[in-house]
Parts: C-alpha cells; structure tokens; sequence
C-alpha cells in the first residue's frame, strides 16, 4: 500500500509543479506557427494515466487484490495494431523514402546503442554487491536495455509544429517511431530466447544477427504483396461500395497476423501493406469510403491509445512491484544519458551525409523527446517469470522511466524549448508591418520552390515511377471515363452552378475600387499599443498559411481542414478577379493575339472518382469551406498534387488523340456570357478552334477547369444554344451581386 | 555577365533535371522548343493555391512578353540562391551578383511594385494584403493596417514606401535565409 501512496504521490507532485509552469508561460513572441494548440498530447497522456490510477486504487480498494492487467495477447494482437496502421497509413511516402537512409540509421543504429549501452551500464551497476543485485545476469540486463530502448517519439510532433517547420526532422521522428518499434520486438525477442538457452556460441550471435533481418525483410515483403492484392481487390468493388472499408482493414490486419504466424516482424508487415495500399486504394474507392477509412482508422487508434495509456495507470496498483532504489534510478539516469549521447553522437555523423544539417536544438528536441511508451510495459509484462526471477523490479523500473518521461519530460519539455528559442530571439516587439513581409517572404520562398520543383531528383524514384506507371497502375487501378458524354456534361453544369453559389457568397468580401481609392492624404494616426496588439492579432489570424508540404501527424485527429479552406478561397478569388479582368478588356478590345494565352485552372482539389465528387460538391455547395466530406483534406491535395497533375497530363495526350467532338469546354462560354451580360452556358460539342494554335490541356473531368482567353476569339462563329432558365437566372442574380470589378493587373 | 554564367552552372544542371519533373518542360520537350507561357506556370497545382501565385508567375516573365526562355527563367531563379560567404570577400568591383541581399530585396520590392514607378503605394499594399488575408477581415480594418504598415517605413512622408524605405524597414529580416533556396540535395 505505501508502493501506491508513494507513486500516487510522486505523479501528482510532478502533475502539479508541472502544470502551471506550462499555462503560465507568455506565447506572445510565437506569433505565426502553425497551431496554437491549447491542448497538448502530452498532457493528455498524463491525464490518462492518471485516470488509471484512479481507477486501479478504486478496484484495489474494493477487491483487495491486483486488478487485471493487460495480457501480452489482449496488446499485441488487438491494441498495437491499430496504432502502427494509422501511423504507416498517413506516412509521406515521398518524403519518407527520400530520408530513408537517416531514418534507418537513427532507428536501427540508435536503437542498438541505447540497448547495448543502457543493458552494459546496467550490469555493471549490478555488480557491485552493495545494491544486491548480483543474480541479474548480462543477458538479462540486456534484454531488460533492449526492452527500455523502444522510444515513441510521436508525442513530442506537436511540439515541433509549435515551433520548429523543418520537414526533414518530422519525417526523422516520424520514421524513426515506426521502425524502432519493430526492431525493439525483434531485439527483444532475440535476447528472450537467448536468455532461455543454455549456452550461448558465436554462431548463435551471428544467427541472431541474421534472423534479425530475416524477420524485418520478411515481414516488408507480407506487408507488400498483401497491399498489392487489397489494391487489386479495389479495382473491383465499384458495385459494393459499402464495404470498400472492410477490405482495407481486413488485409491490414491479415498482414500482421501472417507475419506473426510465420514468426516475422508482424509491426514490418503492417506498416507496408499500409504504405503500399495507400496510392492505389486511394483512387480506386469512393469519396466517402474514403472518408469512412481515415476516420475509421483515426478512431480506432485514438482508443487503442486511450486503453493503453489507462491500463499502465491501472496495473500500476497493485502487489507486484518491487523496489530497489539503485536499480530503478540507475535505470532513469542511463536512459537519459545514452539517449542523449546516442543522438548527439549519430548526428555527428549523419550531418556529414545531409546537406541540411540538424542543428542543437533539433538534436535536443529529439534526446529529450524520447518518452517511452506502451511497448516497454508490454514487453515487460511479457517476461517469462521462470526465468526472470527479479521480473517485479524490472517492472518496477518500467513504471517509473515511463511515469518520469511522460509526466515530467512531456509537460516540461514545450516549455524549455519555447525558453531555448526566446534567448536567441529578437526582444523587441515586432512592428505590425515585420509580420506582413516575413509571411510575404514565406510564400514567395514556397511559391518559387514550387515553381523549380524543389524535391529533386533521384534514380531509383524515377525508375519506380516508370515501373509503377507502365505496370502497377495499369493493373491496380480502375479507369472511370464516364459513360457518356452528355451525362458528363450535366456533370460538369452542376458543378458550375456549385461553384458560381460559391463564390457569390465570396464576392462581397472582395474590396471594391471604391474603396481602395477613398484615401485621404495625412489622415495616418499614430496608433495605441492596444490598437498595434488588435492588429497583430488580427493578422496572426488571418494571415493565410503558408503551404506545408507535409502535414502534421497527430493521432488524435486528422489533418486541419483549414487549409482546404484557404486554398477554396483562393482559387475562388483567383477564378473572379481573372473573369473581371477579362470583362474589362474584353470591353476593350475583343481580338486577343493567340500568344496572350492565359489559362486559368480551377483546381477543384479533388482526385477521385466522377460521379460521386460531383453529387458531393453539389451538396456542400451552399456552403462555403466546410462540409461533411471535408477530408478533402490538404494531406490528399498537398501530397498528391503532383504525381496528379502528371496524371492530367498523360490523359491530356490520350485525349488530343481522340476526336476532338467529345470535348465539351466548360469554362470558356462563361467568358463569352461576359460580352453579352448573361449567364454561362454551356455548348456540348463547340470545339477550341486548333487553328489557332491551341494547345489542348482542357479536360472532361471536372477536376480542372480553365478558362482560355484565346476563346473569346474563338467564338464567333458558334452559336450558343438558349440556356436552361435556370442558370441564367441564376447567373444573373450572380452578376447582380457583384460589387465593382477590382481593379486587377491581368 | 560572368557573374550570370556562374549562377546558370551552378544553379544549375541538376535543377534542369528536376525540372523535366515539372509539367511544362515535359510537355515542351515534345515540341522541342523551350518556352513555357504562362498557363505552363499557372498548371502547377501547388501554384495556384498560393495567395501570391500570380504575382509569382508574372515575375519569371520580362516586360510585356508571354513567354519566358531558360535562360531568362534561370535568371529570375538565380535570385534565390544562398548566399556563399566566399563571395563576399570577392572583387567589389564587380556587377553584384543576382543573389545579393540587396537584388533579392529589388525582387521581393517588384512583386509589390506592379506599375514600376519604384513606389509601393497604398493601393498596391492593399492589393497584396487582400490576397494573403482571409475574407474575415473587413476592408476598413484592412486599410488601417496598411496605412500602419506605410507608416512604419515610411520616412519622407510620401505616403508610399520607396526601395530605400523598404530595406530599410527589414534591416533586422534574415533576408538572405527567407529567400534562398537550396537547389541541390
């Protein structure tokens, strides 16, 4: 009972000091980061604990004996799972293969040293015979380092956001989580089995060495192959979309079982399939199987976490403990210092191979972020107490490393990072104006990046591409060309209308040219300290972010939708000022040289399917930047994008070799509809005039639309059939609604 | 003009490799004439949901024409590369080379600047306020922060803020960071 006691003790004291310190601090030299997250994850993995603790001291209370604890089976098989899918299922892949190298060698390398260093260290603490632990062997203090070295740095991502965008290191976190989860189960089990062996040969260290990447190889190769044919079964379920879901689990799940059954790294296993079934199942199923997966996964990783997290609060409670001061503080100290020395020492080398190299403050995020998680009490719950007979001490100091590292390193180590980069900031307080040109800075830096493609290249990349295309595509994914061309064509008019409801409730924000020209000279005021804070704070918030090319990983939710707002709203800025710039010189002069050919793209950010987009898009329609199927999120938009556009592309070649009459262009007759006042409409079957000179990149599927000066030129000929009344009385209104055209460079 | 040479090598070989990746070259290798237009530009996705997207574009392309060459292209990308320290000890005498602390605050200045009288005026700040800023932000609380902003740099009283005024105002900004790129890997 005073076992409890004590460490209910200790968490709370530690819960406690570390609270307030948090709250307190002062966030307003933070101005533009990417989230003011008011909760954190760290405090919510102290929350849950907590929970536990309550809960197990109340069945103690009321029975009198140990609650259950969770049993090596109930976690490996129903409680991990989850957790490692919906990490290799939001996985960048593309950032995550290119840093592979580093991953791999902060994972494996790392991992490695922290075992053998904290498990070596360890055994000579136990020799001294004055901490009576002599009877701990070498492997045993090994199996015990190999257990204690599985980090789950996923905790520490928000901070990153909070304070640091540096892709190259979340992908090293990121990475580095998965894989060394893997390689502490495989290490684990190696040292298991050599602590149950009677005598050890080299030859046994070399098999061991060579099981090691048989089991990890392996279980990459189950998890590849299974995502294959869950691609493959995809392409057909175009007639049972409810279960589309089903299948993405079930073959995730059936990955890591195989492995597993044929004693391979099930962890390996399921995190490939997850990566490799990614691409493909994306663009075979439906926009709200889609949905339905991500949320799924999100959900079922959330619990698994939660369940977690309280059953280390219950187990702790109870009558196996056994504790023995120098054991479990050794334990902390080594775990902090290999941790540290690991990470200083890998980087040293790594930063020789990187031309970006991580700075001191990275390196200190990733040490002192190393919280351990639920795989080091899992795995000590599993020890075979035959052969352990110190099992309750090893379990002791489990608790107690984690305990210390989520409470004490999680709640403090925001603050200390916020202390690192306030010394080393600017003090003063910046003026209004610094705020503008450095997120001015920003998106000119992303937009010209953008522009040179700035990923670079690389040989094998290129090569998978081109194999990927030739072969993979074409065999795991289903072409969806609609069926006819006029039910296209309906298509295409309801998302006109969509878009025109859209952006009529956009266009009054627009500042007409009145008001910009209302300006009075010598009517600047100096303004109140107050005043410049509103200001700054308005523009914190409104300010649009810059785009990220990866988003933040969080377990508890899904990436924010604000940026799909954002982009919403500037495309659909983008696509008026463009329509009234071209009013007004179409006012002026209606023949255009065929050389001033500006296209305006209406990238609806969408990728999937026909049908099913459209009916969703006409749904949220009347509602601006949010709907139900918002996962339309910036993941999708912001990571596919390209292999999308290259896509797009192919598809226009194909097309420029079919007969041009299927082609209907949307967008263009709106531009006509200007010179005479009305509506836009459609003409299924007007062509772009290729005499002229035009180039083809229009495209039947909605998911671009352009707008082509060159037609305005094009048109004269063609008569324009009546349009439905409808949607000139809509348009109309729009046109109505319009306030006084911005005065736009183009 | 050795200067320029310096900037096209390194800026560089791999990054016309990297470019075969992006949309436009691709589809004018095929025709085998360099020249990208603008709508090449506009069909990089990620281009057109960034709120300064057009003003971008319209730098790559010299006065009044539609069409941009390599080198040309290379020239405007030759802005944005890091600043070497060994170069700031070379001959003084020299043109500046492009990517100058002083020539990427002349680029950043230009995408303000649209009627080039070497003036940032209201109205242009307010153009360029408006489209990095959300639509909750009304125009009068928008007005008062550009006439702030003016008011911070402005020091002849002028109203507006000229080239010298804007460098200035960012005197303390780590120019040289925000604005290079990396362009190897």
């Amino acid at each position: 009972m005073h076992l409890f006691l004590k460490f209910l003790c200790e968490t709370v004291h530690g819960g406690r000091g570390g609270y307030p310190q948090f709250f307190s601090l002062p966030r307003c030299h933070l101005p533009f980061r990417r989230s003011l997250q008011t909760t954190t994850t760290e405090t919510k993995h102290c929350l849950l604990i907590l929970v536990g603790l309550l809960l197990g001291g109340i069945i103690f209370g009321a029975e009198e004996k140990s609650p259950p604890v969770m049993n090596s089976d109930v976690f490996f098989l129903y409680l991990l799972p989850p957790i490692v899918l919906d990490a290799g299922y939001f996985m960048p892949t593309r950032l995550f293969f290119e840093n592979f190298g580093t991953i791999f060698w902060y994972a494996v390398v790392g991992t490695l040293w922290n075992a053998i260093g904290i498990g070596i260290s360890l055994f000579g603490i136990c020799q001294i015979s004055a901490f009576g632990l002599t009877d701990i062997t070498l492997l045993q203090n090994l199996l015990f380092g190999s257990l204690i070295s599985a980090v789950d740095p996923v905790a520490v991502l928000a901070v990153f956001e909070n304070i640091h965008v540096n892709e190259q290191l979340y992908i090293l976190v990121f990475g580095e989580s998965l894989l060394n989860d893997a390689i502490t189960v495989v290490l684990y089990n190696l040292f298991k089995s050599f602590c149950q062996m009677r005598t050890i040969q080299v030859i046994d260290i070399f098999a061991g060495i060579a099981n090691f990447f048989i089991v990890g190889i392996g279980g990459v190769l189950i998890g590849i192959l299974l995502g294959f044919v869950a691609a493959f079964t995809t392409r057909f379920t175009h007639k049972i979309r409810v279960i589309e879901p089903l299948f993405v689990f079930l073959y995730s799940y059936l990955s890591y079982i195989t492995a597993e059954m044929f004693h391979l790294s099930g962890i390996m296993a399921i995190t490939a399939c997850a990566m490799t079934m990614n691409k493909y199942v994306e663009e075979n199923v439906s926009q709200k199987s889609y949905t339905t997966i991500k949320y799924f996964m999100k959900m079922l990783s959330s619990v698994s976490e939660t369940l977690i997290f309280i059953f280390m609060g219950v187990s702790t409670v109870g009558k196996n403990h056994e504790w023995n001061w120098a054991f479990v503080s050794f334990t902390l100290l080594f775990c902090l210092i290999w941790r540290a020395l690991g990470v200083f020492v890998l980087t040293q080398i790594i930063n020789v191979f990187r031309t970006i190299p991580l700075t001191f403050k990275d390196q200190f995020i990733i040490a002192y972020g190393g919280l351990r998680g639920a795989i080091c009490f899992s795995l000590v719950f599993l020890l075979p107490p035959s052969v352990f007979p110190r099992k309750k001490l090893f379990i002791t100091a489990v608790i107690v490393v984690i305990f210390f590292t989520v409470f004490i390193q999680g709640i403090t180590i925001r603050p200390l990072v916020e202390f690192l980069d306030v010394k080393r900031s600017n003090k003063k307080q910046p003026a209004v104006s610094e705020e503008i040109y450095n997120r001015f800075f920003d998106h000119v830096k992303t937009g010209i990046e953008d522009v040179c493609g700035h990923w670079g290249h690389n040989f094998w990349r290129d090569k998978f591409k081109k194999f990927d295309n030739k072969y993979l595509r074409r065999l795991l994914i289903r072409e969806n060309q609609p069926k006819s061309s006029i039910v296209s064509l309906y298509k295409k008019l309801e998302i006109k209308h969509a878009i025109e409801m859209a952006e009529s409730g956009m266009i009054s924000k627009v500042p007409s040219s009145v008001s910009l020209s209302e300006y009075h000279e010598g009517k600047i005021k100096p303004l109140s300290p107050t005043e410049m804070e509103n200001m700054r704070e308005i523009l914190t918030k409104n300010l649009y972010q810059i785009r990220h090319r990866t988003m933040s990983y969080n377990r508890h939710s899904l990436a924010a939708d604000a940026n799909e707002k954002q982009a919403k709203e500037i495309l659909i800025r983008r696509r008026h000022s463009f329509r009234e710039s071209l009013r007004k010189t179409n006012s002026l002069s209606r023949e255009r040289p065929a050389a001033a050919n500006t296209k305006r793209f209406l990238s609806l950010p969408k990728n999937t399917k026909l049908p099913e987009k459209l009916r969703v898009r006409n749904k949220t329609s009347s509602r601006v930047g949010d709907s139900s199927d918002s996962e339309m999120d910036a993941t999708t938009t912001v990571l596919n994008l390209r292999p999308r556009a290259g896509k797009i592309l192919r598809e226009q070649r194909l097309r420029q070799q079919r007969p041009p009459s299927e082609f209907s262009m949307e967008w263009k007759n709106e531009v006509d509809g200007s010179q005479n006042g009305r509506g836009e409409q459609q003409e299924p079957g007007s062509l772009p005039q290729p005499s002229i000179g035009f180039r083809q990149p229009l495209l039947t599927r909605p998911r671009f639309g352009t707008l082509s000066r060159e037609d305005l030129t094009a048109d004269h000929g063609l008569a324009r059939p009546v349009p439905p009344p409808r949607l000139v009385r809509q348009a109309s209104q729009g046109e109505r609604q319009r306030s006084k055209p911005e005065n736009q460079p183009y | 003009m050795c200067r320029m040479f310096q900037c096209y090598t390194e800026v560089n070989c791999d990054a016309c490799r990297c470019l075969t990746d992006e949309l436009f070259v691709v589809e004018h290798a095929r025709t085998a004439i360099l020249q990208p237009t603008r709508e090449d530009f506009q069909r990089i996705p990620e281009l057109a949901i960034n709120p300064l997207g057009d003003r971008i574009i319209n730098a790559f392309f010299p006065e009044g024409e539609d069409q941009v060459n390599f080198r040309g292209f290379m020239r405007t990308l030759a802005h944005f590369r890091p600043i070497e320290d060994n170069e700031k000890s070379k001959d003084q005498n020299g043109p500046e080379p492009l990517n100058s602390r002083s020539n990427k605050l002349h680029f950043a200045f230009r995408l303000y600047d649209l009627d080039k009288d070497d003036k940032i005026s209201r109205d242009e700040l307010l153009q360029v306020l408006r489209m990095m800023v959300g639509v909750n932000i009304s125009d009068e609380q928008l007005g008062s922060i550009a006439d702030r902003t003016i008011q911070e740099a402005d020091q002849d009283g002028d109203c507006a803020i000229s080239f010298a005024e804007f460098v200035k105002v960012l005197e303390k900004v780590d120019v040289e960071q925000k604005m290079s790129i990396r362009f190897l890997h």
